[in-house]
C-alpha cells in the first residue's frame, strides 16, 4: 500500500512534535531564560529584579576568579580525557583480546562506579582522602612514605589534582563498554591477516584496533569533554565546595556559589551563558581536530 | 517534494522557536525594578494591608516556615500546639526541615510567601531578605508588644535586634553565641588552664601540644565563616568595640588596616606559625572538624551553642562540653561575645498578618524561653530567664548563661546586622589561606581591603 503524502506528514508530525515540545520546554526555554536573566541584577529569591544591561558581562570579564575556574575545568577535561581513554582502552583491549576467563567479572567491577551516584562517589573519596583516617595517607604511612602524606583536599596545591582520580575512576566503566562494543565488531579476519603479515600484538593494536574503533574513541572524548564542562561541579561541590581559597572552583561550582550562596542570580546566569559558549567552542574545535577519514579494511 | 517538506518543516520549527523566545523574553508577572520605590510596596509599613483579617480577628490559616538544624524541632511543635489551643480559629501550616529555605524559595519568588519565617540555616539571609523587601517593617508594631508581665518586648531582649537604616524587620528569637569549646574532663585530667585571654590561650595550646603532640586548634576550612564569626568577631569586639565590629561587617574603608585589626590578624598568624592550628583543616567540613575535636585529635574548636545538640549521637561518654567566649581579648580586658541572632520575621506579603503578629507575640515569653533551653540546650533572646534551678538544662548552658549575665567576666557586643555574603565569601577565601599558612597577616589584610572595596562597589 502506498502511503499518501498527508499520511506521511502526519506520521512525521506524530513522531517529531511531542519530542520537540518537550525539548523546547526543558531545554530551549531554560536556555533563553538563562540568557534573559543574565541582563538583570536579581537575588534569585525576590520578586523584584533590576535590568542592568551588560553590567553582568562587564563584571564577568573583570572577575579574577573566572579565568581560574576556566583553567580548572580544562585541567579536569585534559586529565580526564587522557586518564579515562588510556585506562578504558587498555581494559577494553585486555578484556576482549586477551581471552581472560574472568572477563565478565572484571566488566562488572569496572562498570560498578557508573551505577553509583556522583554524590556518593564524592563522599566516598572524601573519606579516602581524609587527612587522619583516610586510606591514601594510611597507605602511604604503611609503606614508609610518611613524608608524602598531606591533607590532599585541604591543600591549595593538591586539592585539584586530587579530584582527578575519583573522576577517572567513576568514568572508566562506561567508556570501557563503549570501546569493547567497537572492538567486538572488528572482524577476526583482520587480525588473522595482520598476523600472517607478521604483525605483533602491539602492531595489531596500533594498526588494526585503533583505526577501526576511532569513531567510538571520538564519541568518548566528546562525551567526556561535554560532561566535564557541564557536570564537574558535582564532584567539586561535594568534595571541596570550590575551596580551599577557590583552588578547585570550576565554572559550574562558581555559578552555583554566585547564584545560590551569594544571591547574585543574574551574575550566575551570566556565568551559565559563558559555560554554554565555551562548551560550544570546545566541541566545534574538537570536531575539527578529531576529524579523520573513516577506515574500513 | 522533499524541498517542499523541508520548507514546511523549517517554517514550523522557526515559528515554535520564535514563540519560545517570545515567552522566554517576555517580562513575567513579577515587577521589574526600575530603581524607583514602588508606592504600593512602601506606603504600608506596618502591614495593615491584610485582606483576610481586617477587623483584627485572629483566625484563618497561618503558614510558618522554620529551619530544622542542630536545635531540632521539638520546641516548635510544642509552641505551635499551644498557640493553636490559645487561638482555636487559627490553623497552623508548618513548612519545616533542613532544606526548607531552598524548598520555599519559589514561594518567595512568586510573591506567595508563608506568613511567619524563622531565618536560620543554609540558603537563608536576613540581610538579603530585607534588601529584597520581603520582610514586613515591624518598627511601630513591635513597640507595643509586651511580655506576660507587662514589660515591653523591645526592652527585654538580651541582644538588640538588627536594624536597617534604623528600621526593624525582624525580632531576634535565638540568642546564638559563637565561642570556643573544650573538653572539661580532659582539661581536669591533664591540669590544663582554661584560657581567659589571648596570651593564656597561646600558653595553654603550647602545653597541650607539648603534652599530647597534637595541633590543638581546629575549625572547618570548607566553611571558614566558623572561624570569622567564632574567633574574629569577638576579637574585633574585644579590641575595638562595637565600632570596629560594625566597620568590618559593613566593609568600611580602612577597617582592616586599623591597629587593632592588624594586631588580631598577626595573632592569628602567630597561632599558625606556632603550629597550633590543624594543618588539615582546609579539607574538613564542619562535622568532620567537630568529630576530630570529639576524638581528641584537637582540643579547641569555635562553634555556636548548638554543638552538643548537633553531635549528641557521636559524643563519647566521658566527654564534658566546656564553653568559653573565644579568648582573643587582650590581657586584663573582659572576654567578648558577639551574638549571632536567629530572628523571627513576618513576610511583607503575608496572607494573614494578624495571625502572624499574634504568633510572634505569643512566642516571646519567659516560659517558652526556659522551654527553649530545655529542648535545645541553647538560649532564647530574653533577659531574666532563670535557668539555674532547672534540672533539664545542661551544665555548660547554665555556666554560659551566668557568664553572659556577668559584665565583669564577659562583655556583649553587637553587630549592626549579619555580614553580606558578597563580602563574607571573599574574606573567607583569604582566611583559609591565612590559616593554612599560605598568606601572611599583611597579605591577608591587603586582600581583605580589596574585598571590602569590591563590596562597596569601588
Amino acid at each position: 500500500m502506498v502511503q499518501s503524502k498527508k499520511q506521511k506528514y502526519l506520521f512525521l508530525a506524530f513522531c517529531l512534535i511531542p519530542t520537540f515540545i518537550m525539548f523546547s520546554i526543558f531545554t530551549l526555554y531554560p536556555l533563553f531564560s538563562g540568557l534573559y536573566y543574565s541582563f538583570f541584577e536579581w537575588s534569585g529569591s525576590s520578586q523584584t529584579r533590576e535590568f542592568v544591561g551588560f553590567d553582568n558581562y562587564t563584571r564577568l570579564f573583570n572577575d579574577d576568579i573566572i579565568p581560574a575556574t576556566i583553567w580548572h575545568d580544562y585541567f579536569l577535561v585534559i586529565t580526564k580525557v587522557i586518564g579515562i581513554m588510556i585506562m578504558a582502552l587498555f581494559i577494553a583491549v585486555a578484556l576482549t583480546q586477551l581471552k581472560i576467563k574472568e572477563a565478565p567479572f572484571y566488566r562488572i567491577v569496572f562498570f560498578f562506579p557508573n551505577i553509583m551516584s556522583v554524590v556518593v562517589i564524592g563522599i566516598l573519596w572524601t573519606f579516602i582522602y581524609n587527612p587522619n583516617l583516610g586510606l591514601v595517607n594510611s597507605g602511604l604511612e604503611a609503606v614508609g612514605l610518611e613524608n608524602w602524606t598531606r591533607p590532599w583536599l585541604g591543600s591549595e596545591t593538591w586539592a585539584l589534582p586530587s579530584l582527578v582520580l575519583p573522576s577517572i575512576w567513576a568514568g572508566i566503566g562506561l567508556f570501557m563498554l563503549l570501546l569493547m562494543g567497537g572492538i567486538a565488531n572488528i572482524s577476526k579476519s583482520n587480525y588473522e591477516a595482520a598476523r600472517i603479515d607478521g604483525a605483533n600484538e602491539w602492531q595489531q593494536f596500533w594498526h588494526v584496533t585503533l583505526p577501526l574503533i576511532w569513531p567510538q574513541i571520538k564519541i568518548s572524548i566528546l562525551y567526556i569533554v561535554i560532561t566535564t564542562l557541564n557536570g564537574s561541579f558535582i564532584i567539586v561541590q561535594v568534595m571541596t565546595g570550590g575551596g580551599p581559597n577557590n583552588s578547585t572552583h570550576v565554572m559550574g561550582s562558581y555559578l552555583y556559589q554566585q547564584a545560590f550562596n551569594q544571591y547574585n542570580f543574574g551574575y550566575g546566569a551570566t556565568i551559565g551563558v559563558m559555560i554554554l559558549v565555551i562548551s560550544l567552542i570546545t566541541v566545534i574545535l574538537l570536531q575539527f581536530l578529531l576529524r579523520r577519514e573513516k577506515v574500513e579494511y | 517534494m522533499n524541498n517542499m517538506f523541508k520548507g514546511q518543516y523549517l517554517l514550523v520549527l522557526m515559528t515554535v522557536l520564535f514563540i519560545i523566545f517570545a515567552i522566554g523574553c517576555a517580562p513575567d508577572e513579577a515587577p521589574v525594578d526600575d530603581g524607583e520605590p514602588d508606592e504600593e510596596e512602601t506606603t504600608d509599613d506596618n502591614g495593615s494591608s491584610d485582606e483576610e483579617a481586617t477587623d483584627g480577628e485572629v483566625s484563618g490559616e497561618l503558614e510558618i516556615q522554620y529551619f530544622v538544624g542542630g536545635y531540632g524541632d521539638s520546641w516548635w511543635k510544642e509552641v505551635i500546639e499551644d498557640f493553636e489551643a490559645e487561638y482555636p480559629g487559627v490553623e497552623v501550616v508548618e513548612h519545616a526541615g533542613a532544606n526548607i529555605n531552598e524548598e520555599m524559595r519559589s514561594r518567595w519568588v512568586s510573591g506567595n510567601p508563608p506568613d511567619v519565617v524563622y531565618i536560620d540555616g543554609a540558603g537563608s539571609s536576613e540581610t538579603q531578605m530585607v534588601e529584597d523587601g520581603q520582610l514586613m517593617n515591624l518598627t511601630e508594631w513591635a513597640e507595643g508588644v509586651e511580655l506576660e508581665d507587662g514589660s515591653p518586648l523591645l526592652d527585654s531582649f538580651i541582644a538588640e535586634p538588627s536594624t536597617y537604616d534604623g528600621e526593624l524587620y525582624s525580632l531576634p528569637l535565638v540568642f546564638d553565641a559563637w565561642g570556643t569549646w573544650y573538653d572539661m574532663a580532659r582539661f581536669d585530667e591533664h591540669g590544663y588552664e582554661v584560657p581567659s585571654d589571648f596570651n593564656s590561650f597561646m600558653s595553654t595550646m603550647g602545653d597541650i601540644q607539648d603534652n599530647e603532640g597534637i595541633e590543638p586548634f581546629v575549625t572547618t576550612g570548607q566553611h571558614p565563616y566558623y572561624f570569622s564569626r567564632g574567633m574574629l568577631y569577638p576579637a574585633f569586639a574585644a579590641h575595638g568595640g562595637n565600632e570596629l565590629l560594625a566597620d568590618i561587617i559593613q566593609g568600611e574603608d580602612g577597617a582592616w588596616e586599623t591597629d587593632e585589626a592588624v594586631e588580631i590578624m598577626e595573632n592569628v598568624q602567630e597561632m599558625v606559625e606556632a603550629g597550633y592550628v590543624d594543618s588539615g583543616l582546609g579539607a574538613l567540613n564542619h562535622t568532620q572538624s567537630q568529630m576530630n575535636f570529639l576524638l581528641h585529635d584537637n582540643a579547641f574548636i569555635p562553634v555556636g551553642f548548638w554543638l552538643p545538640n548537633e553531635m549528641a549521637g557521636d559524643t563519647p561518654e566521658d566527654f564534658q562540653y566546656g564553653f568559653i567566649p573565644s579568648p582573643m581579648n587582650p590581657e586584663g580586658e573582659p572576654m567578648a561575645i558577639v551574638p549571632d541572632l536567629r530572628p523571627l520575621a513576618i513576610a511583607e506579603e503575608a496572607a494573614n498578618p494578624e495571625a502572624a503578629k499574634a504568633f510572634v507575640e505569643f512566642v516571646y515569653s519567659r516560659e517558652y524561653a526556659e522551654l527553649f533551653s530545655e529542648h535545645t540546650g541553647a538560649i532564647m533572646n530574653l533577659e531574666d530567664v532563670d535557668l539555674s534551678n532547672n534540672p533539664n538544662v545542661p551544665e555548660y548552658l547554665i555556666q554560659a548563661n551566668d557568664m553572659i549575665n556577668d559584665p565583669d567576666q564577659v562583655q556583649i557586643y553587637y553587630m549592626p546586622h549579619p555580614m553580606s555574603a558578597d563580602l563574607e565569601t571573599p574574606l573567607s577565601d583569604s582566611l583559609v589561606s591565612l590559616l593554612l599558612g599560605n598568606l601572611t597577616a599583611e597579605e591577608f589584610i591587603e586582600e581583605a581591603e580589596e574585598a571590602a572595596a569590591d563590596y562597596r562597589g569601588e
